[in-house]
């Protein structure tokens, strides 16, 4: 414990007084107990996250978008053949899927999608803006999969609508 | 109480005392013993300081459901309060309340709308909007949060879009579980509508 000693002094007789003092821990405790308690109480544990989209159509308000954006559109298609993403400069890149998993959901081929968006964006810089079309059958898994990458790769005005 | 012998009880301030060299101990030791409480301090300071890191204003905004399997996301920002449209493998709840049934929605797939959902969240809107009628600082954002199994399908959530565009919910946000390197907040020009 933090205690101090006294300076060697010259008199004999003299009795050191000690320097140790005793503090009382119980309001502390009372306190640290009552905190622990309110915390443990409103705790959030699970840790959920929000994929921000516009969602195109449906009298929705027409997002804001500079010259460059509206100059350059890009598209993303989804649906059982893979990905499809085009741009109005006339790209148009095609990412088969993987085929399909033991519980027959579509196996998309994400990593690749990661690199040509990567690649898109490099081109474009400015670009922020992408709209993602899928299909029906499309899982939401999937869809909030394919929207992580966008946001990854830059592309964070993510508008999504049906084919 | 306990049964003691008469004689000589002194104060125990006076039986430690050191003037009188231990004469009232008369060969008792003390069985007091000073409890070391000094590791539990430390260890409730640190238990805090950890809980105060996990702690969040705005509360638990979409409580995890059994029934609903949330997809993973890395580059997600922080939820926000917003009425809440969960969707698992057979119902359409919100806030809670269920709306409509998976069944029924599959069945009659020429509709895109949801009426029932639509009725819900225009009563939504019009609560936020009485709250806020003396506040004109607050402006509509039409936020909703989707909360879907990821195995729901993309026309069930395409319906769901739609009546929530309907009822002045245009910005939409998908829930999932955070799998980056914590939450980032909302900054500009990381939202949509900034572009």
């Amino acid at each position: 414990m933090g205690g101090g000693s006294m300076p060697e002094e010259g008199g004999r007789g003299k009795r050191k007084k000690s320097l140790d003092a005793v503090i009382n821990v119980i309001p502390a405790i009372d306190l640290l107990s009552c905190c622990i308690t309110f915390l443990l109480y409103t705790a959030v544990w699970t840790q959920i996250a929000r994929l921000q989209v516009q969602q195109l159509g449906a009298g929705a308000p027409e997002p804001e978008t500079t010259e460059q954006q509206k100059a350059l559109m890009v598209t993303l298609s989804m649906g059982e053949r893979g990905f499809g993403l085009s741009t109005s400069s006339g790209t148009s890149i095609e990412i088969p899927a993987l085929g399909r998993g033991g519980d027959g959901a579509i196996q998309f081929d994400l990593r690749a999608l990661d690199e040509k968006l990567k690649l898109l964006k490099n081109d474009h810089p400015d670009q922020a803006a992408i709209t993602v079309s899928a299909e029906d059958t499309v899982s939401y898994g999937d869809l909030v999969q394919v929207i992580d990458s966008c946001l990854a790769a830059g592309l964070v005005a993510v508008s999504v609508t049906g084919v | 109480m306990p049964i003691v012998q008469p004689g000589k009880r002194p104060a125990p301030r006076f039986l430690r005392s050191k003037v009188f060299g231990g004469k009232m101990m008369k060969g008792r030791r003390g069985v007091n013993a000073d409890l070391n409480v000094v590791p539990m301090v430390d260890m409730m300071t640190m238990l805090v300081i950890f809980l105060l890191q996990q702690f969040s204003a705005t509360g638990e905004i979409i409580f995890m459901q059994k029934d609903i399997k949330l997809p993973e996301a890395r580059h997600g920002q922080m939820i926000e309060v917003a009425p809440v449209v969960a969707i698992n493998a057979t119902e359409i709840a919100v806030t809670g309340q269920k709306v409509a049934e998976i069944s029924d929605l599959e069945s009659d797939a020429g509709y895109l709308n949801i009426p029932a959902l639509e009725e819900r969240l225009r009563d939504e809107k019009k609560r936020w909007e009485f709250i806020h009628q003396r506040d004109p600082s607050q402006k509509w954002d039409g936020l909703v949060n989707i909360q879907a199994d990821r195995k729901v399908p993309f026309r069930i959530v395409k319906r769901v879009m739609y009546s929530c565009g309907v009822a002045g919910y245009f910005t939409i946000n998908f829930a999932a579980l955070d799998s980056g390197a914590g939450l980032a907040a909302a900054v500009p020009g990381a939202s949509p509508e900034s572009g």
